[in-house]
């Protein structure tokens, strides 16, 4: 929901795409179960501003009632409206649809870092999301950034300490990591992110969308760390609007529409099935979303 | 497994395969005792805070760090010179200015710990949107940060408190060890501040239109606990001045005084060291239950 404007096509060239991994990974037991979650985000003050009955009414009760009007209104909209899946160590799960489909807001509420309305979700170990607002605190530099997200994630001054040149490298942001996030690019961003987030090897990652951002060269790093961590019996999930990048990075795909699941299954059917519904879309003219495919 | 419907599949099954599988239920808040437990865990991370955020403030400045003493250091001059030396709010006291500064200065860290503590959590959204830590972390850290910028200001008011015996209505009592007990007064007030930091940011996250009223509430508060006039001189009823002298905030202002101050006003009383330390942690444990309860609800817009 937050992120509409800043959700970006990019077109991927095939050669640039890493493998899939050929070997089929043996499913562990589950990782994520996730049992009718329904998220409501609470919209405090907008919302249709009630008739204001003219005729005899003093100008102060109107004033009074377009006043009351305006004050206590608090809007519900419903992002998530009761999805149920179970993930398994060593699985990384797509998810697609089009813009406002609750994508982000299932992650986050997965993630256990947007409080859900109803519903239960159970996870192993400790999540870790890699949202579309890449910086943790804009005006700090990369440096403070990455000792506060090692904080926040329970790692020692030491341990950050340790790891922070790797941080650094693998982000490839350079000198720049002396600068305020606010100066960096989306791109540079998005790859300290994903390097802190990643530097404490987490049960559950989330990737909405971080890895659009990024180059060549680095989305072949990052690859290679999703791997490890799948490897590691670790549970990826993956959030993006290009089908190349999800059919490469992952192995099942969930559909999600309007808050509810269309379709969950392999990637390339489920892939399949929503190329032919947006296909569908467009040469119906009904289509002003974006929808790489 | 992928692509297996769930449909039949009942909630009391799914919750059943979590706990064979050893998952734990996501955004249920822990219990108390873990909860204390992360939060001490954290210490770095509020320390690291709370001197992120003191570097940031000042960060766009020419004078930068510097400001951290002159903003207090002339906060005091104004009031020095408008109630003190225009206005004549002296009588009663040997030592006015020594009194007015000692108020101001112990009055606005308890506002900027009120006020950052309030706002700790809409703040920090972002952070909180991202990663798992104790919540209570944030308004612990912002009024750290109240506390490091604090200690440099203690500075300047003793300083002025040295420097009061220039003015000629003015009777400076010396230095003795009752000083000493300016370490304990700051102790005990910065543990109730972290109370009251805790309180405001659960309310707060709940009740964002606390954001226009606090600054009226921290009006009214710094005339009832007399930071810049003395309650038993100008208030007669006695219920009434007692309630205003025995209230967490003007207590705290009274114990720095006291270790400061020869004022005979204002003796050394044991009776007030006791209250002091009852409020403050009263409010710091009744602050962090309170806060704790909604652990699991915030970040919710």
């Amino acid at each position: 929901m937050s992120s509409q404007d800043a959700e970006i096509d990019f077109e991927i060239d095939a050669e640039d795409l890493p493998d899939r991994p050929k070997t089929p990974l043996v499913l562990g037991p589950p990782s994520v179960i996730v049992d009718d979650l329904r998220v409501t985000y609470r919209v405090i003050g907008t919302g249709k501003r009630a008739p204001v009955s003219a005729g005899r009414n003093s100008a102060f009760r109107r004033l009074l009632a377009r006043g009351r009007a305006n004050a206590v209104r608090v809007t519900e909209v419903e992002a998530v409206r009761g999805v149920s899946f179970v993930a398994h160590h060593g699985e990384s799960i797509g998810i697609i649809g089009t813009n406002g489909s609750g994508k982000s807001t299932l992650l986050q509420a997965v993630a256990g870092l947007l409080p859900a309305t109803s519903g239960s979700v159970y996870i192993a170990g400790t999540p870790s999301l890699l949202g579309v607002n890449a910086a943790l605190m804009r005006k700090l530099s990369g440096e403070r950034n990455i000792v506060i997200g090692g904080l926040a994630l329970g790692l020692s001054r030491r341990e950050i300490d340790e790891r922070f040149q790797d941080i650094v490298d693998f982000a490839g942001i350079g000198d720049a990591v002396r600068l305020p996030m606010s100066t960096y690019s989306s791109g540079m961003a998005a790859r300290l992110r994903f390097a802190i987030s990643t530097a404490a090897v987490p049960d559950v990652l989330m990737i909405d969308e971080a890895l659009a951002t990024g180059d060549a060269a680095f989305r072949q790093r990052s690859k290679a760390k999703i791997d490890q961590i799948r490897e590691q019996t670790g549970t990826v999930f993956f959030v993006s609007h290009s089908l190349a990048s999800v059919r490469a990075m992952c192995s099942r795909a969930i559909w999600l529409d309007h808050g509810l699941i269309r379709a969950d299954g392999p990637v390339d059917e489920v892939a399949d099935q929503y190329r032919e519904y947006v296909e569908e879309l467009r040469s119906t003219g009904q289509d002003d979303r974006d929808s790489a495919l | 497994m992928a692509g297996t419907s769930h449909a039949g599949v009942t909630s009391e099954h799914l919750a059943d395969l979590a706990a064979q599988s050893g998952l734990r239920k996501v955004g249920v808040r822990p219990p108390l005792g873990t909860y204390i437990r992360e939060t001490w865990r954290r210490r770095d991370f509020a320390r690291y805070m709370a001197t992120s955020s003191i570097y940031a403030e000042n960060q766009n400045t020419f004078l930068g760090q510097i400001w951290t003493i002159l903003n207090p250091a002339l906060n005091a001059m104004v009031y020095v010179l408008i109630f003190g030396i225009l206005l004549q709010t002296s009588r009663g006291l040997e030592n006015f200015i020594g009194f007015i500064v000692i108020g101001t200065f112990i009055y606005r860290f308890f506002s900027d710990s009120a006020t950052g503590g309030a706002k700790s959590i809409a703040k920090n959204l972002n952070l909180v949107r991202s990663l798992h830590f104790p919540r209570a972390v944030l308004p612990i850290s912002a009024v750290l940060a109240q506390f490091a910028s604090l200690v440099p200001t203690v500075g300047v008011m003793v300083f002025f408190v040295l420097m009061s015996g220039i003015f000629p209505s003015v009777t400076f009592g010396g230095v003795d060890w009752e000083w000493l007990l300016l370490v304990p007064a700051l102790v005990l007030t910065y543990l109730f501040c972290t109370g009251v930091a805790l309180i405001l940011a659960r309310v707060m996250a709940s009740l964002p239109d606390l954001d226009n009223v606090l600054p009226f509430v921290l009006r009214v508060l710094m005339y009832g606990s007399g930071v810049i006039f003395s309650i038993d001189h100008f208030v007669r009823d006695p219920v009434l001045s007692s309630i205003m002298q025995y209230q967490p905030v003007a207590i705290y202002l009274d114990l720095a005084r006291q270790a400061l101050l020869a004022e005979p006003t204002i003796p050394l009383v044991g009776l007030k060291w006791a209250v002091g330390a009852a409020w403050a942690v009263g409010t710091l444990v009744v602050g962090f239950i309170f806060f704790w309860r909604a652990e699991a609800r915030y970040g919710r817009e």
